[in-house]
């Protein structure tokens, strides 16, 4: 077990087991207890954590549906906001077991940190190892305070009194933050002209479309400076 | 609110997604510009919603109690501070600014 969860002769070191952990603990509790007070059912909150397996796409949804965009909208968007997921699980999947069936379930916990970590080692049988570990330092935390999450949010008695309309937006804030406060310009451009492009349409143009519109900000990647 | 079908839409796109990539793409074939482009969607996708949820209501533009909740999680991720504690600032900075309007 010690050898899995620290595989050794790796980069991978016990600090940042502990933080994978911690961090994904406290994502996973909030989110939940957010969405619980929000009146999602608990077993869907909890088959929610176990099958989306990643905050974004739920948040987004939550926030679309909570200002008056319509289900579509607010699943599309979820759509959109994990696309990252497939270049993660095709950066690593090569590096990991060449059966199928394998890199098809590891793929499932494919998120930014995990991949970032075990892409570091010049092996593949160290990205292997790494990849193994720090996907349970960061899924099992993420599950079990999820599940922690819905618990106390069923608990809670007023939600209509705890301004539950404005933690959508703040947690995904809370998510993009690190991405924009970069020597890198991009990030924040590419930010700037999405939230633009949605506010200047969201009045004439039918539910969704902002959302799409504001994608078109992700070419400004291609901006030579980068 | 998530019910079991929006929960299950989102579950079977974000794992077709992951799939895919494992499965399909084979990432030294994809144009890097490509692949620059999806890695930069999700950004421009959460900063669109965020901008919606903080701003609009029922696809019409006007500034609330929300505004306020926004700007101080703005404030608490801009001093890092953990997201449990900017996600409450935010519903306690709402909550106060509706009791008081």
């Amino acid at each position: 077990m010690r050898r899995l969860m620290l595989p050794t002769q790796t980069a991978f070191t016990a600090g940042e087991a502990a933080t994978l952990g911690f961090t994904y603990f406290t994502v996973g509790l909030t989110v939940a207890v957010l969405h619980v007070t929000d009146g999602t059912a608990p077993w869907v909150m909890i088959a929610s954590v176990f099958l989306v397996n990643s905050v974004t796409p739920t948040l987004a949804y939550a926030a679309v549906t909570a200002s008056g965009g319509s289900a579509a909208a607010g699943i599309f968007s979820g759509w959109l906001v994990s696309t990252r997921f497939g270049l993660f699980a095709a950066a690593i999947a090569p590096r990991l077991w060449p059966s199928r069936a394998k890199r098809a379930i590891a793929a499932h916990a494919s998120f930014d940190p995990n991949v970032a970590m075990a892409m570091r080692e010049s092996s593949d049988e160290g990205a292997r190892k790494v990849y193994v570990a720090a996907s349970l330092w960061l899924c099992l935390p993420w599950w079990i305070g999820g599940t922690i999450g819905t618990l106390i949010g069923s608990g809670l008695s007023d939600p209509g009194v705890l301004g539950l309309d404005a933690v959508f937006p703040a947690a995904l804030l809370a998510i993009i933050w690190p991405q924009l406060n970069t020597k890198n310009r991009n990030p924040l451009l590419i930010a700037a002209l999405a939230a633009v492009l949605a506010i200047a349409l969201v009045e004439a143009t039918p539910g969704g479309v902002p959302v799409l519109a504001a994608a078109c900000a992700a070419l400004l990647t291609l901006r030579s400076d980068n | 609110m998530l019910t079991w079908w929006v929960v299950l839409a989102l579950a079977l796109g974000v794992y077709l997604q992951r799939a895919a990539g494992a499965l399909l793409l084979d990432t030294e074939r994809l144009a890097p510009n490509w692949r620059r482009v999806l890695n930069a969607l999700p950004l421009a996708i959460i900063s669109a919603v965020v901008a919606l949820a903080t701003l609009s209501d029922d696809g019409e533009l006007g500034i609330d109690a929300r505004a306020g909740g926004v700007v101080v999680a703005a404030l608490c991720a801009w001093r890092k501070l953990p997201m449990f504690v900017t996600v409450v600032a935010a519903a306690i900075t709402t909550a106060a600014l509706r009791a008081v309007s």
